[in-house]
């Protein structure tokens, strides 16, 4: 299914009544993948009641909407949805589909991508568009770029040339999602769906309480790495220390910018499971690829040397702090504001330059 | 029941990848097993404590790599694999997951058809030959390639009503002993599948969805999946599995007949299984452990090369990128910046500036700079300028 496919499609999910801010964050990379390829974005919506949402999808950048409205669709039933899209893909032949890097996202994606014997990139960071030559396949044009983490070491490209629609999903926190525009126009297509029946049955759904730190939400992150159980001169220190340090960071930016701040860690940290962190860093702390991604106004990393894991879980961050001793901590590649030092003497003064601030504008 | 898990080698170290043209060369490293396999192993163990059976890995890479990762699974009392099946194949190589899940496919196929085959041969057997020797010896000869489970043929001293010595005492026909193994057929068709959610090096979680996706395929029935599992228990008849698996803040409770594929979360601890459920555990097991690994080609899966290795992989691994870093760096207490605003400065004829308070004197020549500091108008970055430019 190549010569013929056209448009990028977007799979979106909802979330209570809205579009889910990872379903826009993707709709964001699908507007802009489609301008340069100079095709149209195509959300795909599932669900019951969801005439609403294939209207929000519009004034978020999708130029149409296919969506389908049923009650068998008010629950989450993989296989029935799989079905559902795969008809959609079958019938109308996609160039491109993203999907978010999500659990539900994947669940869905990796089966329709089978089926479909195409390929799957996935947890993009990036996505490009541009001409691909390989050796022995030939030249293509406007491919889709899919940049992600390669094996923990590198951002690779893959690229996927014979095969449509190309698919990928998207890590969250990559894409920002577009300003909604109220005036936007856009086709809406209801399209009408028979599933059958599947061998399996969802007997029960709960919803866990939100968590209690949203790193994800917050204006400023300070994160801890391993480089805090040791000074400057080498010797070892209580990373307790490092924490209340990390904390008075934190209010006195609340204080001073009226922001929110949260605490984070590297992988490294919450994998050592240091004895004097207990109860102060967990894995809700954690930022990078197995953790959290995040994209706060200000990051700071403290400590932390700054392995890919961990790097692709906040470089898009809007400032980008990092102290660290080793001045070629690959951290410093991607701060704005490297500080080559020790933190255990650097922060008090960052500290104070910001309360100071304070009390010079008073 | 038929449990299979499967399993990956992984790179030790990301320090030491190997790789060729974007391609992983699993030859050349140190592999270990995927961490997150692990949590498909309890599962596997748990559901064989539960209903019984036979817990099967089925890895993809160097036979000679792959093996020896396995050992420690066969060494374990309680948790581990009774048997191992390897796909090996120079034509495997540089399988995306595409690819992969479609040889992985096709060996659960091979491993469903490895264990219906024996009793479909003891059935033919029963039919043609009646109360006889060859029944028993052929009973026996798959019994000890751990092909019987106990409750068609034993050798266990608890086990006294296998359907061989029932058969073979005139407690059933030959019309009821062939019936009763369409049943054992029937019960091996319901398979079940576990894998972790994702592995260190590619990290996609894609694989366990595609396998049920090609096993359903190959099969021509739906094989449902669950991705992301916390829980999970299965009914004594070993006909539905119960799982439940996260999705965002959701916890979905999804029942599925067997067979079935779960990826098993970091998050899931095994149930403790009831000491009723032994006696029949016992019954559906079979001999043992087989410490040799099998080997499968392409060929013995039947394969389709064009499916396989690069040929069968839609994605192409290009070049690396370099992301990330900013347009403008500032290192505190060593760029030089400028400390106030300066208007437009000229040197051997050339222009420089305006200046802002902030900016880098990195295009300013030297003499120049060597004046501005002494004015006190250039000096390195510090704090309070940091502090300035951070939540402007």
């Amino acid at each position: 299914m190549s010569a013929d496919s056209k448009d990028v499609w977007v799979y979106l999910q909802r979330d209570g009544g809205r579009l889910s801010e990872d379903s826009l964050e993707v709709l964001a990379a699908g507007r802009k993948v489609a301008d340069k390829l100079a095709q149209k974005v195509v959300g795909v919506i599932l669900g019951e009641g969801v005439d609403g949402l294939a209207a929000e999808a519009v004034q978020f950048g999708a130029d149409a909407v296919l969506y389908i409205d049923s009650p068998e669709l008010g629950t989450y039933l993989n296989l029935r949805y799989i079905d559902a899209i795969f008809s959609l893909v079958k019938e109308r032949r996609p160039y491109a589909f993203l999907f978010a890097a999500n659990e539900l996202g994947k669940d869905i994606a990796a089966r329709i991508a089978y089926r479909a014997a195409t390929g799957l990139a996935t947890d993009n960071v990036l996505l490009e568009v541009d001409d691909y030559t390989n050796p022995a396949l030939g030249e293509f044009k406007n491919l889709l770029i899919q940049i992600r983490p390669d094996f923990g070491t590198r951002l690779a490209r893959i690229y996927t040339p014979r095969h449509r629609p190309q698919m990928a999903t998207v890590r969250p926190g990559n894409f920002a999602p577009l300003p909604p525009d109220k005036k936007r126009k856009g086709k809406l297509e209801r399209v009408e769906f028979q599933g059958g029946e599947y061998p399996a049955r969802v007997r029960g759904v709960t919803e866990l309480p939100p968590p209690a730190l949203d790193l994800a939400g917050a204006d400023v992150v300070i994160s801890l790495g391993l480089g805090i159980l040791k000074d400057g001169s080498g010797k070892p220190r209580d990373p307790r220390e490092a924490y209340r340090l990390a904390d008075d960071l934190r209010k006195a930016f609340e204080s001073r910018y009226r922001v929110r701040g949260v605490i984070g860690a590297s992988r490294a940290l919450v994998y050592a499971e240091v004895k004097e962190l207990q109860g102060l860093i967990s894995k809700a702390n954690q930022v990078g690829q197995t953790g959290t991604t995040v994209s706060p106004k200000v990051y700071v990393a403290l400590g932390i040397s700054g392995a890919l894991q961990h790097r692709v879980g906040m470089q898009r961050s809007g400032k980008i702090v990092a102290v660290n001793t080793d001045p070629d901590a690959p951290i410093f590649r991607i701060a704005h504001y490297p500080i080559v030092g020790d933190l255990y003497e650097e922060v008090p003064k960052l500290i104070a330059s910001i309360t100071g601030g304070t009390a010079g504008a008073n | 029941m038929l449990i299979i898990v499967l399993l990956k080698g992984v790179p030790a170290r990301t320090t030491q990848v190997a790789q060729v043209g974007g391609v992983l060369n699993r030859e050349a490293m140190d592999l270990v097993l995927n961490p997150h396999d692990s949590k498909a192993v309890e599962a596997a163990d748990y559901i064989k404590r539960k209903v019984g059976g036979k817990v099967v890995a089925l890895t993809m890479g160097p036979d000679m790599k792959l093996i020896p990762l396995m050992k420690p699974l066969f060494s374990a009392e309680v948790t581990g694999v009774d048997e191992e099946y390897v796909l090996s194949d120079r034509k495997m190589a540089g399988s995306d997951t595409l690819a992969t899940s479609y040889a992985v496919s096709l060996g659960v196929k091979k491993l469903v058809e490895r264990h219906t085959a024996p009793i479909d041969a003891l059935a033919a057997t029963i039919s043609r030959s009646g109360y006889s020797d060859p029944v028993m010896s052929k009973a026996r000869e798959l019994y000890g390639a751990n092909l019987l489970p106990n409750r068609v043929y034993s050798e266990l001293p608890s086990v006294t009503d296998s359907l061989v010595r029932r058969f073979s005492e005139g407690v059933i026909t030959s019309e009821e002993a062939q019936a009763e193994l369409r049943e054992v057929k029937e019960t091996l068709s319901r398979f079940v599948i576990v894998s972790g959610i994702k592995t260190t090096d590619g990290e996609t979680g894609s694989v366990g969805p595609q396998v049920a996706e090609g096993v359903s395929e190959l099969l021509g029935k739906v094989v449902p999946h669950a991705t992301y599992v916390e829980d999970l228990d299965v009914d004594q008849e070993g006909r539905t599995v119960v799982s439940s698996r996260r999705i965002g803040r959701l916890v979905q409770t999804l029942e599925m007949d067997l067979p079935a594929l779960l990826t098993i979360s970091t998050e899931y601890e095994p149930r403790e299984p009831a000491a009723s459920f032994q006696p029949l555990a016992r019954y559906n097991s079979y001999m043992g452990k087989v410490a040799q690994a099998q080997k499968w080609t392409a060929d013995d899966l039947g394969a389709d090369p064009k499916r396989l290795g690069l040929a069968g992989s839609p994605t192409i691994v290009g070049a690396g990128i370099d992301v990330g870093k900013p347009p403008v760096q500032k290192f505190v207490n060593r760029s030089l910046v400028f400390l106030k605003p300066v208007q437009q400065l000229e040197s051997d004829g050339k222009k420089y500036g305006p200046f802002e308070r902030g900016q880098l004197a990195a295009d300013v020549p030297q003499s120049l700079i060597d004046r501005l500091r002494a004015e006190g108008a250039v000096g390195p970055f510090g704090y309070d300028l940091l502090c300035g430019e951070l939540l402007a």
